[in-house]
């Protein structure tokens, strides 16, 4: 861009600016009312768009947190000063919040829609009996000063503000950890990010913008009761112009405020009537005709992740045993997956799990990694034992792992995947950059393509490049080398080889016995559960016992 | 006898409750369709026994002649021309499950829509057998039971249907895994359409069925989608058996807390329930381990 284009642009903005500020003085009622409606939408679907456009989890239950606010400014409103009104709604929003996050998002998405469709119809019946029964009286009015420019200009302070936190949030490590919860959880966790912190921490973030909003908004009504302050069509409209817009970025929602505001009120003017049938149809075309919403069209949006700082590197402790498994054992209701496994690995080590399949290793993986809890046993890493700590914590202490069935984030880069793994490393480890890392595996060419456009392979690469970038001590790879053709499986084997003179303390579960006799010094034969052998890959392979897992014993 | 006063009528309203989420596990379990709109068409339908009874005094056991094969003809036409696209873009199971949600979310509001403009917002209720009859010290009205023998029968039904015959195996099958499904060579799209109208006339079913004794409006389906919502859940997803004992478990807990605290507490009730069972497991009372 020139130099005068871009001072044209920041006059421009300029002039926008104090056109929308100084809108109450010379706007008259009708259109202060308008401005006033596509401001407080405007924050509801920001806020609406903050939590669920990057991890998908739908709420339907906006106007829930919206009332909540709006009530407690019409039951504080008159005794108590404005700020610290809106200081309660705030915090009856983000209680509520909490509450519901806490019982609903360690569950899968669709939980956490479902009880938020309810939520507002709960509030508003649990409402209504408080103030059947204790307060004698379901309406209440609430008389105050503020006229509408003073509402204006509040619902503008407000905009202001969840546009600077939309911000920065979206440019700090918990908004790409948001998207990276979005697009795969599991991987997310395993990648050292607290799925369950962080999904509560925006959910309750979001729900106090829209706490607040209904408080600021109450002194419009003068008289409150619960129909008016949990409308449901309320949720229903935010949901509809963030969608419009796009809910994946911070501006998005806002291009489906203007317009729609304007729509539902020529709507409510013309066909008051059928306004709801009108609006149900309006949102049935917008999810099947613009999935991504208006800023899809334009496919921009996306937000920049900052370029990956270098951890510092420090020195790693000599121990002898960097993991110790002792006595290991998972079962599944009655099913004994891993029965009593032992073993250690020394640093800088390389060993096999070998074994036919279904004998457990990938289940023994999972135990290690924290992905399944061990019914018995103690996994020590270390000096800390494992046991019952989740898969972000045991990620965070340096120990990573790569998936049976690939497992990348398919909506963010190649270059976010790797990224997404370093926002909460603190392990201590070799010092990569993510750039590093990515020409280390083979995909240096590929740093800004989305991962779902990945083939098979090179997924394969992209994932480990994200294992590595923990800058982990340990990583278990769990049939890593399956599915390649035999070139790519010289490469993987050299890749493999290369990380080990690095220092890396690897596992893997593997089917490819090239690979085991070239790379591992030790080697553990798992059949049904248990070790049935144990010694260097030539011992083991010639080990009867071993033959007869693979090939069927005497009664086979 | 107060016990038999909340067991009874609980037992009624459980029952139904459970037919209602038949349904939806059938929707929400064989098309992976979660339909949000789904208490609207309950209620379009106890709407349309209304209007048949009061307007030509048809009776409500006879207007379900006319209300399933409606009902099941919508549903398709729903389902054929706007979820299955969104099932064939949808990447995932994830994508396919937001957008179906999504757009049933549209879909309420239309239907509620029609009904506000058609009947208003206030509530209906008819008078059909509504003889009173003792059983063992608590009075209970006919048409309830009337309704529970319907819905027991006709619960039943579909449970043979989906065990005993072989398209129901088949929508089990799909239910399960639809991917395999479709390598044993099961049309899996007209199996699935099939399955959400089935679904859709097992509401119209539950509406009639509803009509006969409560009183309702235009603006009530969301209770009963999250109803339903909560006994398919509790009940594990596609699991009839856990649909029933769910239900009948969330009629009994809700006719007790209405007679014993208060009966705007009801839904309360339901939540607490829900939390309750999500909390200690997560895929229901009777689901399968997380897979």
């Amino acid at each position: 861009m020139t130099g005068p284009m871009r001072a044209l642009l920041w006059c421009a903005a300029l002039v926008l600016a104090a056109a929308v500020v100084t809108y109450p003085l010379y706007a008259n009622g009708y259109y202060l009312a308008l401005g006033i409606s596509v401001l407080y939408f405007t924050i509801l679907a920001t806020a609406w768009a903050m939590f669920s456009g990057p991890t998908r989890y739908i709420s339907l239950a906006t106007v829930a947190f919206f009332g909540l606010g709006a009530y407690t400014a019409a039951v504080l409103g008159e005794t108590m000063p404005w700020p610290v009104v809106l200081l309660a709604a705030a915090g009856v929003g983000a209680l509520t919040a909490a509450i519901t996050g806490l019982s609903t998002l360690r569950l899968s998405g669709i939980y956490f829609v479902i009880f938020s469709f309810g939520l507002a119809e709960l509030i508003r019946q649990l409402v209504i009996w408080y103030e059947v029964n204790i307060h004698k009286s379901v309406g209440r009015y609430l008389f105050s000063a503020v006229t509408q420019d003073i509402l204006y200009w509040q619902l503008l302070g407000l905009t202001a503000i969840v546009f600077l936190v939309g911000w920065q949030l979206g440019r700090s490590r918990y908004g790409l950890a948001l998207r990276a919860i979005g697009a795969d959880e599991t991987a997310a966790s395993h990648s050292g990010i607290d799925a369950t912190r962080i999904k509560l921490g925006v959910f309750i973030l979001s729900a106090t913008f829209m706490a607040m909003t209904g408080a600021v908004m109450a002194p419009r009504w003068t008289y409150i009761d619960p129909a008016i302050a949990f409308n449901p069509t309320i949720s229903f409209q935010v949901v509809i112009m963030a969608l419009l817009g796009g809910a994946g970025s911070l501006f998005g929602p806002v291009l489906g405020v203007v317009p729609l505001v304007l729509l539902f009120e020529v709507l409510t003017a013309t066909l008051p009537n059928h306004f709801s049938i009108v609006l149900g149809i309006i949102f049935v075309l917008i999810v099947m005709v613009l999935p991504n919403g208006v800023i899809g069209l334009f496919g921009a949006g996306r937000w920049r992740v900052p370029a990956g700082g270098s951890a510092t590197a420090s020195a790693r402790k000599a121990d002898a045993t960097l993991l110790a498994v002792d006595g290991v054992s998972k079962s599944f209701s009655g099913l004994r997956a891993v029965e009593d496994v032992s073993f250690t690995v020394a640093p800088g080590e390389i060993v096999g799990i070998i074994g036919p399949n279904g004998s457990g290793k990938t289940t023994l993986l999972n135990t290690l990694s924290g992905a399944l809890r061990p019914s018995s046993g103690t996994i020590r890493f270390s000096g800390t034992v494992l046991n019952g700590l989740r898969a972000y914590q045991i990620a965070r202490l340096g120990l990573a792992r790569t998936f049976q069935l690939v497992r990348v984030m398919p909506d963010l880069t190649v270059a976010e995947n790797v990224a997404a793994a370093r926002l909460f490393s603190t392990s201590s480890g070799s010092d990569a950059t993510g750039h590093e890392l990515l020409d280390l595996v083979g995909l240096g060419a590929l740093h800004e393509a989305p991962a779902s456009e990945l083939t098979y392979i090179d997924q394969k690469r992209l994932e480990l490049a994200r294992a590595l970038a923990l800058q982990p001590r340990l990583v278990l790879l769990d049939e890593w080398l399956a599915g390649l053709n035999p070139s790519e499986l010289e490469t993987g084997i050299a890749l493999i080889a290369k990380l080990r003179e690095r220092g890396l303390t690897i596992i893997m579960v593997e089917h490819v016995m090239d690979a085991i006799r070239a790379l591992c010094g030790h080697c553990i034969v798992m059949n049904a559960g248990s070790v049935i052998a144990r010694g260097t890959p030539d011992d083991v392979l010639a080990d009867p016992k071993v033959v007869a897992a693979y090939l069927g014993g005497d009664d086979a | 006898m107060l016990l038999v006063d909340i067991i009874l009528p609980g037992l009624v309203l459980g029952g139904m409750y459970a037919l209602i989420a038949l349904g939806l596990t059938l929707q929400y379990g064989v098309a992976r369709v979660m339909n949000l709109s789904y208490g609207e068409s309950l209620v379009a339908a106890a709407f349309g026994a209304f209007s048949l009874y009061s307007g030509l005094g048809l009776s409500p056991l006879a207007a379900l002649l006319l209300a399933v094969p409606v009902a099941m003809v919508l549903n398709w036409l729903l389902y054929r021309f706007l979820l299955e696209r969104l099932m064939r873009r949808g990447k995932d199971r994830g994508a396919q499950e937001i957008d179906s949600i999504l757009v049933t979310f549209g879909v309420l509001f239309v239907i509620q829509g029609a009904m506000l403009v058609a009947f208003g917002g206030q509530y209906y209720s008819y008078s059909y057998l509504s003889i009173p009859l003792t059983i063992m010290g608590s009075t209970l009205a006919v048409n309830r039971l009337v309704a529970l023998l319907f819905a027991a029968v006709v619960g039943g039904a579909v449970y043979l249907a989906l065990t005993r015959t072989r398209i129901g195996t088949a929508v089990r099958a799909i239910a399960v895994d639809a991917n395999a499904a479709r390598l044993v060579g099961i049309d899996v799209a007209a199996l699935s359409g099939f399955a959400f109208a089935f679904g859709g006339g097992l509401v119209a079913v539950g509406g009639v069925l509803v009509s006969m004794f409560l009183t309702f409006n235009a603006a009530m389906g969301v209770v009963f989608t999250m109803k339903a919502l909560v006994v398919v859940i509790m009940g594990g997803v596609g699991n009839v058996l856990g649909a029933l004992v769910a239900g009948l478990l969330l009629g009994v807990v809700e006719t007790a807390v209405a007679r014993l605290v208060d009966p705007g507490l009801t839904l309360a009730a339901t939540y607490a329930l829900f939390l309750g069972v999500l909390l200690i497991r997560p895929t229901g009372l009777f689901g399968r381990a997380a897979s």
